[in-house]
Parts: structure tokens; C-alpha cells; sequence
């Protein structure tokens, strides 16, 4: 578990990052979210033992973060590159053996590594010769090779075409399972809805929204469901827990009261009307950030 | 440690393959070889096998002595370089003769011939007529030799011996010996200093910018695109700065190593004199100092810039101060005691060149050995330390290059 108390950074003229605190269990996907310029990177470079924090804590497994942690920990930063005049197999061998890893082992790892991410025949090739999209798999198992309890992984998604993504993240969740703490950075809110529990959304340096990502949804949603029906949808209008309805062809977005709890509607129409489909509307995380972004800056 | 260790491999092997290094260690001894050996070689191009030369002798009393003189100049295999040819004989008169001697020269029998006039008793004149012009070296010998028969065969008509003559009025060279340095006799050959001063100072420099310009380019590379990032959070950026610092230096020690062993098979080849390697151990230290110092200055400077512009103007700052020591040989050489040599001798930037120089101009005393690399230990820890401080900080800051005061602060932060 990694545990971030009260964190606080302040360069010379700005606080790039002002008293957060989150955790992160083992086997989860937390989220750093943010405009740019929030302090994201900040934040990771703290965690990293990059960069000394102003005031705060961090611990990881209960014992605070030093250069003794270099070697579990794992970390993809945004801006990807990597020695364009060295040949894959080496640049992989000499970031392993940075944390520790032996030649021997890393040699017998590489290979199911490159399989896995399907670039197994460039392994002797220069980084130049390899298309964008194979750098950065190369760059992504020299952050993972060394099999790391914490992973920190800045926009991982960027720059990969969809097929590629769909294996990024199944790679993601294999770790998720195998009970890895992993700090996701990202704009992508779709990506982040996807795939973490918890998030904490920074601006300017400070917190605006963190917590379970079903329970800020909660939090930001309206009590709104969307109903596919048969029949006459009139009806829907004249009940008393309904506020608004959207009528379209063959179904209604309908706003419900706040005390009225979308199971308990449900069982009050299903005898009224021929219900095809019910679903609880949740707002995407997008939207939720979009809003708590706004809302920060008009109360600053 | 260990992780210092793998990082310094990586740069020496990622390093000596490219091909920068092989040009550098390959060109820079060769270009400055070139550049002392072309100028001997064209000014002395001396033939290697015999050559034929006619004489025509109107006098019939040079063509012996002559031939016995000239046995005397030996080509560089130790073979006569001359071989005479009477002409005397090749006509009825002298203008026959000298048609057939025209065309001899011509159709290429002999490389020219000496026309011996004898205008009476006293007076004498000579030509040398030939084909083309490249036989001035040769004109030089031949007008040695044909002047010493002269002299012989007038001296003896005076009845004075020429031997004799030669031995009373031979020219006494004055040794220049210093004392203090008795086995070493200065000889203040150009080519010799050259050797001994001005290249190790060039090598030096060459050796310095290339391998510094190398480092920030990595450095830069690295910045550019986060790789810095991945290496601080896998070792301490001073882990990461001794293992660079190591792997730079081993590359330059494979250089030295490399070079050293060309110039003695170039020694043992004789194509340059052994006195190169007279002073090596002192100069061999100041230039493992001058090395790190300038190390460690390109690793401050590195770590500030972001560009490839950026750095090749600071670079060219830092070269401009590195050649200085070569503009100064000169009036060094005439005056190793001046006031400004000493200055030199006591700032870190040209002790290292300065002092090479010294080495070969004369002697120079203990105290100034020992203070002098006193001062360049002490500014080579100081900025070996500075440069770690400003890395530290620089490696991780993009975007605008940071004021002297941010640096300051920098250096100054715990």
C-alpha cells in the first residue's frame, strides 16, 4: 500500500503541489487526474524520491520512500525517447540491470516480453529502425521487466493505435491481479473510468475531488435513468417522483426526484408500462471533471 | 556503487562503438602527424635510388677528384647517390658533346650533367643543365662537392694541404646544456617540440572536446526525451554522475592508450624522435587532471542546457580558452621565466597545457610541480563537486535556461 499524507512542494515562487493525501491498495488502479500544470508530475517525481517534498510523507508498505525503493519501483513518464542508436536487447538489458536485475535473469524474461507485447522479431534491431508505436513497447517492458510492486505510469495509452491499447491494458489488469499498486496519470477519462477504483483529480496544485470513483459519481450524479419502453410513454409525465422528461422515439431519459430511489421506480411502473430496458445514468467521469474543474476556478 | 558501475559501462560501450570515437581516434593522430611530417617531407625529398649524372670537364683536372668526392652521399638505403658519368669523350667537339649530352638528358640515360668551364688558370664556372626542376636538393650537393675539389686543387697548387686546411678552420659548435638537466642536452629542434609540446597540448584539446561534446549530446538526448527521468528513479543522480564521469574517463584512457601505442611504433619506426617521451609521466598527470577538470565543467554545462545550439556556444567559449596555451608557445619558449607564464601556471583553465609546455621548454622546478597541481587538484574536486550540484537540479529542469543567481542557489542548496 502507498500511502501520500499531506504531501506539499513549493519552488521558488510556486506551490506546485499543496497538502494532498491518498492511498493506494495493492491490486488497484488509482487515478491522478488533472488539467495541465496541476502537479501531476510533481506528485510522481515526489513519490519517485526524484524530487525531496517541502512537507508531507510518503510511505510504501509502511516504511517511507528512499533510494532503497529505486529497484520496485517501475515508471513510464509521459514524454517517451529512448538511446535511438542502441539496439533493443541492450537498451532492455541495461535499464534491468539498473534495478538490480541480473543479466541471466533478465535475459530469460526479455524474450516472453516481446512476445507478449508481439515484437519479438526486433530484438536485435537499433531502437531508430522500430515504427513509434514498437518504441514505445520496448519502453514500456523496460518499465515493467523488473516486475515492480509499484508502478507509475503517466498517459501509458498515448501514442498507441486501438488494438495496441486493448493490450496495454490487458497487461494492466494481469497486474492489477497480481496484487501490483499502480498509479495511473492520465487525461484520457474514458481510459481512467475504465480502469481505476479510486482517483484524485488535482488543480493548481491542489485537490478538488478524490475518493471511490462509484461513490464521486454518485456524488455528481442527478438520480437519472434512461427507460426503453412499449406503450403509451405519457404517463411517465403525470407521475409525482418524476421532475423532467426526455421523450425520444422509443425512449425516455427521465429526472427523478431526490428521494426517490431509481429500484423503487422501477417497481412502481413496471405495471404501468411495457419496460424493454432500465438503466441508472451515471455521468462520465469527463463530465464530472469538466465541472469540478470550472467550479474551482470561478471560486478562485 | 554497483549501479555507478553499470551506468559507466553502458557509456563506454555505447560510446567507443560509435562512429565519432573511431574517427576521433583515429583522425586526430593522424591529422597531426600529417601536419609535422608533410612540411620535413616536402622540404627534403630526397631520392631514393642512384642517379645518373654526365659531367663534361673543359678542364680535364675535375672529373676524378670529383667522382671520389661524391662517393662520399649515400641515399637513404646506402646506396651512392650519385653516379658520374664522363662525357668527354661522347664527340669530337664540344658542341657534339653537348648535343649528345642534351640528348642523354632528354631520353632520360642521365637526370642532367655538370658543364665544367675552364676559362684559364684561376677561373672556373659551372652549370648543372637538366631535364626538369625538381633537382634543387641535388643542385645543393652537387655545388658542395664541385666547390670542394675547387678549393682542394687550388690550395694544393699553393702547396697547402687541404686537410689540414679544413681541420684548423672547422666551425666549433657551443653546446647548450642546462644545469640541473646535464644528460639532457636541449636540442631546440622545431620538430622535436612540436612533438613534445604542441601535441600532447592538441591531443588534450582534441581529446576534451570531442569527448565533451559527446556527454552533452547524451545529456541532451537524454533530457529531451525523459530518459533522465528513468535513470534518477532507478539510481541517485550521483550514482549516475560517477558512473558517466568513469565511463568518459575509461574512454579517454583507451584514447591515451591507443595513441601512446601508435606513437611508439612511430618512435621505433623512427618517424619521430624518442625525446616525445621524455617527460611523459608529469605531462601524463597533468592531463589526467586537465581532463576531469574539463570533464566536469562540460557535465555542469550539460546539465543546464537544452538545446544542441545552447551547447555548442558554451562549447565554443570553453575550446577558445583550451587553444590559448598554444598562442602563448611561442613567446613561452622565449622566456619560460615571464610573468605571464607564471600566471598562466596557476589558473586551473591552462595549468594542464601550460605546464606540458614548460616541461619541454626547460626544467621546471619541484615547487612549481607541486603547487601547481596542488591548485589543480583543489579546482578539480571544487568543480567536480559544483558540477554535481548543478546536475543534481539541471537534469530535471526544462525550458528556460536558469540565471546565475538560480544557479547559485542551486550550488548553495543542501
Amino acid at each position: 500500500m502507498l500511502v501520500v499524507e499531506n504531501l506539499t512542494k513549493v519552488f521558488k515562487y510556486v506551490t506546485a503541489v499543496d497538502h494532498i493525501s491518498f492511498k493506494i491498495d495493492s491490486g488497484k488502479i488509482f487515478g491522478l487526474l488533472g488539467p495541465n500544470g496541476a502537479g501531476k508530475t510533481t506528485t510522481i517525481r515526489t513519490v519517485l524520491n526524484i524530487i525531496k517534498p517541502t512537507s508531507g510523507t510518503i510511505t510504501f508498505e509502511g516504511k517511507s520512500i528512499t533510494h532503497e525503493f529505486f529497484n520496485i519501483i517501475g515508471y513510464l513518464p509521459e514524454e517517451r525517447g529512448l538511446y535511438k542508436k542502441s539496439r533493443v536487447i541492450d537498451v532492455i538489458l541495461y535499464f534491468a540491470q539498473l534495478k538490480k536485475m541480473s543479466k541471466k535473469e533478465t535475459l530469460n524474461e526479455v524474450m516472453s516480453w516481446l512476445k507478449k507485447l508481439e515484437i519479438e522479431n526486433y530484438k536485435f534491431k537499433k531502437i531508430e529502425e522500430l515504427s513509434k508505436g514498437n518504441q514505445q513497447k520496448v519502453q514500456f517492458i523496460t518499465a515493467v521487466i523488473h516486475n515492480p510492486k509499484l508502478l507509475i505510469l503517466d498517459e501509458p495509452f498515448s501514442g498507441f493505435d486501438p488494438i495496441n491499447q486493448q493490450l496495454i491494458k490487458e497487461l494492466l489488469l494481469d497486474f492489477v491481479n497480481s496484487g501490483k499498486v499502480i498509479m495511473l496519470s492520465t487525461h484520457q477519462m474514458e481510459t481512467a473510468e475504465k480502469l481505476c477504483s479510486d482517483i484524485l483529480l488535482l488543480n493548481e496544485g491542489k485537490e478538488v475531488c478524490s475518493g471511490n470513483l462509484s461513490q464521486i459519481k454518485k456524488q455528481f450524479g442527478s438520480n437519472n435513468v434512461k427507460l426503453e419502453y412499449q406503450g403509451d410513454g405519457s404517463i411517465l409525465n403525470n407521475l409525482p417522483y418524476v421532475l423532467h422528461v426526455d421523450n425520444y422515439s422509443n425512449y425516455a431519459e427521465i429526472q427523478l426526484k431526490d428521494d426517490m430511489q431509481p429500484y423503487e421506480f422501477l417497481r412502481n411502473i413496471v405495471d404501468k408500462i411495457k419496460v424493454k430496458q432500465f438503466t441508472v445514468i451515471e455521468p462520465t467521469l469527463n463530465k464530472i471533471f469538466i465541472d469540478v474543474i470550472k467550479q474551482s476556478i470561478k471560486q478562485s | 556503487m554497483k549501479k555507478a558501475l553499470i551506468v559507466a559501462k553502458w557509456e563506454f560501450i555505447e560510446k567507443v562503438k560509435t562512429k565519432t570515437f573511431v574517427i576521433s581516434l583515429i583522425l586526430t593522430p593522424a591529422i597531426i602527424i600529417s601536419f609535422a611530417i608533410i612540411p620535413t617531407l616536402l622540404s627534403n625529398p630526397q631520392n631514393s635510388s642512384t642517379q645518373a649524372i654526365g659531367v663534361i670537364d673543359t678542364s680535364g683536372h675535375y672529373f676524378q677528384p670529383l667522382e671520389k668526392v661524391i662517393e662520399k652521399y649515400k641515399t637513404k638505403n646506402n646506396q651512392p647517390r650519385f653516379l658520374l658519368v664522363n662525357l668527354a669523350g661522347k664527340g669530337k667537339n664540344i658542341n657534339e658533346i653537348l648535343k649528345t649530352a642534351n640528348i642523354y638528358t632528354v631520353t632520360g640515360r642521365i637526370e642532367g650533367y655538370l658543364l665544367i668551364n675552364s676559362g684559364g688558370t684561376d677561373s672556373v664556372n659551372a652549370e648543372f643543365r637538366h631535364k626538369s626542376t625538381d633537382l634543387s636538393n641535388d643542385l645543393g650537393t652537387l655545388e658542395n662537392a664541385f666547390n670542394e675539389v675547387r678549393i682542394d686543387l687550388a690550395l694544393s697548387k699553393e702547396g697547402i694541404n687541404y686537410k689540414q686546411m679544413k681541420t684548423i678552420s672547422s666551425i666549433v659548435d657551443i653546446k647548450n646544456i642546462e644545469v640541473g638537466n646535464e644528460e639532457n642536452i636541449m636540442q631546440s629542434h622545431f620538430l622535436i617540440l612540436f612533438f613534445t609540446s604542441f601535441i600532447y597540448i592538441i591531443l588534450l584539446m582534441m581529446m576534451i572536446l570531442s569527448s565533451g561534446g559527446m556527454l552533452i549530446r547524451s545529456l541532451i538526448e537524454e533530457k529531451s526525451n525523459r530518459l533522465i527521468e528513468i535513470l534518477v528513479s532507478s539510481c541517485s543522480p550521483d550514482e549516475l554522475l560517477t558512473g558517466k564521469v568513469i565511463g568518459l574517463s575509461s574512454l579517454g584512457i583507451t584514447q591515451v592508450l591507443i595513441w601512446t601505442l601508435i606513437g611508439l611504433l612511430l618512435v621505433v619506426f623512427q618517424v619521430i624522435p624518442s625525446q616525445v617521451f621524455n617527460n611523459i609521466v608529469p605531462i601524463l598527470v597533468y592531463f589526467a587532471l586537465g581532463f576531469i577538470f574539463y570533464t566536469s565543467i562540460f557535465v555542469g554545462v550539460g546539465s543546464i542546457v537544452t538545446t544542441e545550439q545552447e551547447a555548442q556556444q558554451i562549447t565554443s567559449y570553453l575550446s577558445l580558452v583550451l587553444v590559448l596555451p598554444i598562442v602563448l608557445t611561442i613567446p613561452a619558449m622565449e622566456n619560460p621565466g615571464s610573468i605571464l607564464v607564471q600566471i598562466l601556471s596557476y589558473i586551473p583553465f591552462t595549468i594542464p597545457s601550460i605546464m606540458i609546455l614548460r616541461f619541454n621548454i626547460g626544467t621546471v622546478p619541484n615547487l612549481d610541480i607541486i603547487t601547481t597541481s596542488i591548485v589543480m587538484v583543489i579546482s578539480t574536486y571544487l568543480s567536480v563537486s559544483i558540477a554535481a550540484k548543478i546536475f543534481r537540479i539541471g537534469v530535471l529542469s526544462y525550458g528556460k535556461r536558469p540565471s546565475v543567481k538560480e544557479l547559485i542557489s542551486w550550488i548553495k542548496e543542501e
